[in-house]
């Protein structure tokens, strides 16, 4: 059986019908996965499924060891949504619970290269002027 | 391990697009209040090329509590009527702006420019204007220094924060009865106090606010200064018959003195009343061919949800009736 349902399927496939331009999943795993790796890669096959413009990738982290540098990766299972660049988005671990619905809505945003924060915002984020490292905490509830 | 599952909630996923900048659209709708979903509504019926561009949805809907004046609605909470607004917006996939103001309209030949407050700049053959109106500022000493620090214009966002603490609300229409029935859930002790003689909400208003113990009313009474350190503590009223003044203490003052149209916008480009209100016709439009106007900014009298709800739907199929007599489209 599937992860996502068919109801949350018919859903997905409605709001994806709308994705102005193609998304791009990068996703890092390794030959022999660990249980998270592996479900969090069918999920994405799923998720993948349900629209022509996302498109899917799935790496080596162990065989790909140079291209997780160029990403980035030091951890997996590791996801990156790729627009017309390379945004900085990372997901680090599985997309399950509420979180899946944060995940769906960064794909809407890629889609339409748009990150949906106020202009008060992205002018305050424009002055950052020196690489800030944050990292949010969640858990799948 | 056992895949943990998902949660798809569709209603905080937000799929609206941005309108494009090369595109001269059909019609532009400024703001997205009542007035604004409604033209929405009818304009996307016609398959016409439109956008909105607004600061948020809802506009003043969203600081009201309970609404009982809706056609088909005995009673509703205002932000399930606003989402279902927007629900039926959304579902035509229209592109939007939003957080952004629009700073100035201008029109040239035969198309506007929509200038935003942030350098973007939109084109419409037509613009459907309606900003609706902000709140009317107190203006006296200690006035501004307090906004936020015991000094409210929204009872709905704040007067939970007041819970059996003493306020005093200003002003004598529906909106401040309105803020007093807020005050009231939370067991606020109220002072009522209107710069004119007497009280001019609605009679059903008035009786329910009436009813409560610990509020009292003083009318022909103006504040002329709100006193404090960090936050609101005292103010002085005068009595304007016998000039008499007092000082009362106070944790937090509402003001409901009324409110000003939102005009500024087009305040270069169309006739405006003495009030600051677009003037319109009965077709909604407005001295500038091709922008016209709907809502609370307007000088149509009675400002009310199904009032600028109906003039949105007017203003659209009017500027659509242009767009087909001028070959536009
Ligand atoms: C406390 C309170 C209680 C009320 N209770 C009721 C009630 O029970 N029943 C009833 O019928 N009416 C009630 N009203 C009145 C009702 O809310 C208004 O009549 C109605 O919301 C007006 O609709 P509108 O679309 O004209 O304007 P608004 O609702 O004011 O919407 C204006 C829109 O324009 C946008 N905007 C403003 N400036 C700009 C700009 N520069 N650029 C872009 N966008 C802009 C705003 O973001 C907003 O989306 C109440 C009002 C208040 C304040």
């Amino acid at each position: 059986m599937g992860k996502i349902s068919e109801k949350d399927r018919k859903q997905l496939k409605d709001i994806f019908k709308s994705l102005p331009q193609s998304v791009k999943i990068v996703m890092f795993t390794q030959e022999i996965e660990c249980e998270h790796c592996r479900l969090t890669r069918e999920l994405l096959q799923e998720v993948a499924e349900l629209s022509e413009k996302i498109l899917l990738e799935v790496h080596d982290f162990v065989k790909e060891a140079d291209l997780a540098k160029t990403y980035n990766i030091d951890k997996i299972p590791a996801i990156i949504l790729i627009g017309d660049g390379d945004y900085g988005i990372r997901f680090y671990g599985m997309p399950a619970g509420y979180e899946f619905t944060t995940f769906i809505q960064d794909i809407i945003n890629v889609s339409q290269r748009d990150p949906k924060l106020p202009h008060d915002v992205l002018a305050v984020l424009s002055k950052v002027y020196k690489p800030v490292h944050i990292q949010v905490m969640i858990s799948p509830t | 391990m056992e895949f943990p599952g998902i949660i798809l909630d569709t209603s905080t996923i937000i799929q609206i697009q941005k309108p494009a900048r090369n595109i001269l659209y059909d019609m532009l709708i400024v703001g997205a209040g009542p007035a604004a979903m409604s033209a929405a509504v009818y304009a996307a019926r016609k398959m016409i090329n439109l956008a909105i561009l607004t600061i948020d949805f809802g506009g003043l809907m969203n600081e009201t509590t309970e609404i009982e004046n809706y056609l088909g609605f005995q009673n509703i909470n205002a932000r399930d009527l606003v989402s279902r607004f927007e629900e039926h917006v959304k579902s035509f996939e229209i592109p939007a702006n939003y957080g952004v103001p629009v700073k100035e309209i201008k029109k040239k030949d035969d198309f506007f420019s929509v200038f935003l407050e942030d350098g973007t700049v939109y084109s419409g053959r037509t613009v459907i204007f309606t900003t609706g109106e902000r709140h009317r500022e107190l203006r006296v000493p200690g006035g501004r220094d307090f906004v936020g620090k015991g000094i409210s214009y929204c009872a709905t966002c704040d007067a939970p924060l007041f819970r059996d603490k003493k306020v005093i609300i200003i002003g004598g229409g529906n909106s401040a009865f309105t803020t007093a029935l807020d005050l009231i859930r939370v067991n606020a002790e109220i002072i009522l106090v209107n710069l004119m003689k007497e009280w001019q909400a609605d009679e059903i208003l008035k009786q329910r606010v009436k009813k409560y113990e610990k509020i009292h009313f003083l009318d022909n009474h103006e504040i002329i200064r709100i006193e404090g350190k960090d936050k609101v503590e005292s103010c002085i009223i005068k009595n304007r018959d016998t000039g008499e003044e007092k000082r009362i203490d106070i944790d937090a003052i509402f003001i409901e003195i009324g409110l000003l149209p939102n005009s500024a916008p087009v305040k270069n480009l169309v006739e405006l009343n003495e009030e600051g209100e677009v003037i319109v016709d009965c077709l909604c439009r407005t001295s500038v061919r091709g922008l016209f106007s709907a809502g609370d900014v307007t000088s149509v009298p009675y400002k009310q949800i199904i009032i600028s709800a109906g003039e949105g739907a007017k203003a659209a199929l009017s500027a659509y009736d242009y767009l087909v007599r001028t070959s536009l489209i």
